[in-house]
């Protein structure tokens, strides 16, 4: 309903206030007046008369009440299909590249997620009225440079996906491996947000691979997080994970996913690659079934559309389990200048100098990471192992 | 809608023929599809005088109101329907000057 009164009068504070108050009309009178036979057309029959009187409030030039008069005589009521086109133009306008990351992360939980500013600040770490300033000054930015409410032109489109792709990954991720010393190590509501979304923007582009690899990424991994937190608070490495409690309808589906980007021929990018390696791990009933050969390859096949550091640990990693923690520490050794900040590095070193029987710099190692680890389970999980060391 | 494209620069009149001509040639191209509205390029910070007549008498001060290692160097006013459209033009702009530019939304 916001995204189409947004629409309609092409301002976000009207669209937001004025369905607040047509819902708040609707507590009030429905109870005794009883719920009206189309209530989702009463709803937003009310709150487009609330818009207009806002626009008539603000504006009492004669000009404007006409433009607001023919904005709302001149425009049918949309078929049902239409809200959808309008949510994933909102989507494309909370997502768009002149916003601050961060504001974009924001604004898409507020204005498409619907969480409330408390919410947000919670999930972010930062104060009410400092995330309440941030989503006020991005809109305001929206309004004042005309920041278009559209979906981009086609020749746009990959680019801006690709935008908004990484906005609901980020959101994910922060649900996924909750930040912060008081948070809960899986933020549940962040990681179900990012993927009701995202299933969203599946059903608005059906067609595009990297929209369905995210998703398949983000059921295969969320489908693991009831094994990922021991009962006594730890992070669960995958190797010891209980893969009976993995959630197997989420698993059938991201597989589902991914056989169907494979079926496409088409050349997948990173999502899709980064899903077709979780659906290598959660088609193993145990660790000792995992093909780390095709894992391998897939992230051989990763490297080379995304080069990054961080993805040549990963490589690494799976390395390990091929050839050896020796060949697996020689590759991660050079990657210390990029990753030197970067907790899981260290743990991922101290891990294959603790298999090489290396304690002494494994325990170093352990140290650093746990220095810079953010995750309360995962603090927990590397403090035991380093403690574990002789 | 009108936007100001302003260009970052840290030396003045320090532009090569070759981006001369590129501008010249991106210049043409907005009046031609009818985003121009003016542009220039502005000589250095310190050529210019701060005025204040708050206080009823017209009080000048030399040299630039704000002292930076990067300054305004010149500028476009261009019109354009939306941001997005006004960003387009800008990186051109930022591409045929071979500088960095801010875009900024009038009123």
């Amino acid at each position: 309903m916001v995204a189409s009164l947004t629409k309609r009068f092409g301002d976000l504070d009207i669209a937001e206030e004025s369905a607040a108050e047509a819902f708040a009309i609707a507590i009030e009178r429905w109870p005794a007046d009883g719920v009206p036979p189309n209530p989702g057309a009463w709803l937003t029959t009310t709150a487009n008369r609330k818009a207009i009187d806002r626009i008539r409030r603000e504006y009492k030039r004669d000009d404007k009440q006409k433009e607001a008069q023919m904005l709302y005589d001149d425009d049918p009521p949309e078929p049902l299909g239409a809200i959808d086109d309008e949510r994933l133009r909102l989507i494309f306008t909370c997502c768009h590249p002149a916003l601050a990351m961060e504001t974009r992360m924001a604004l898409t939980l507020r204005m498409v997620g619907g969480l409330t500013v408390p919410e947000i600040a919670h999930a972010f770490l930062v104060q009410e009225t400092t995330m309440g300033q941030r989503i006020t000054r991005a809109k305001a930015k929206i309004k004042a440079a005309r920041i278009p409410y559209r979906v981009p032109s086609a020749e746009d489109l990959p680019a801006r996906v690709t935008g908004v792709l990484a906005v609901l990954f980020l959101v994910f991720n922060e649900g996924y491996l909750a930040t912060g010393p008081d948070t809960d190590p899986v933020r549940h509501d962040l990681t179900a947000e990012a993927i009701r979304l995202t299933r969203l923007i599946r059903i608005l582009l059906p067609h595009d691979g990297e929209v369905a690899g995210l998703l398949a990424l983000m059921l295969l991994t969320e489908a693991r997080h009831t094994a990922r937190v021991s009962a006594s608070g730890e992070l669960v490495p995958l190797a010891e994970q209980d893969r009976g409690a993995w959630d197997p309808a989420l698993i059938a589906e991201g597989h589902r996913l991914v056989r169907e980007r494979l079926a496409s021929g088409v050349a997948p990018g990173r999502y899709q690659i980064l899903a077709a390696i979780n659906a290598v791990h959660t088609s193993a009933p145990d660790v000792r079934d995992t093909d780390w050969s095709q894992v391998v390859a897939l992230y051989d096949q990763l490297v080379r559309v995304d080069p990054s550091p961080i993805v040549a640990m990963n490589r690494a990693i799976a390395v390990a389990e091929l050839d050896g923690p020796e060949v697996a520490l020689a590759a991660i050794d050079r990657l210390d200048g990029p990753l030197a900040g970067y907790h899981a590095y260290h743990a991922t070193r101290a891990d294959l100098l603790r298999r090489l029987g290396r304690s002494r710099q494994s325990r170093a190692a352990y140290d650093r990471a746990i220095e810079l680890a953010g995750n309360t389970a995962e603090t927990a999980y590397l403090t035991r192992r380093r403690d574990q060391l002789a | 809608m009108q936007y100001l494209v302003s260009v970052i620069d840290d030396k003045t009149n320090s532009a090569t023929p070759g981006e001369l001509d590129a501008t010249d040639a991106f210049n043409e191209g907005l009046v031609a599809e009818g985003h121009w509205i003016f542009a220039g390029g502005l000589s250095a910070p310190a050529t210019a005088t701060v005025i204040d007549s708050r206080g009823g008498e017209a009080v000048l001060t030399d040299g630039p109101f704000l002292e930076s290692k990067e300054y305004l160097g010149g500028f476009w006013i261009l019109e354009a329907p939306d941001l997005d459209v006004a960003l387009k033009l800008a990186a051109a702009g930022s591409k045929a000057c071979n500088r960095r530019v801010e875009v900024r939304p009038f009123l």
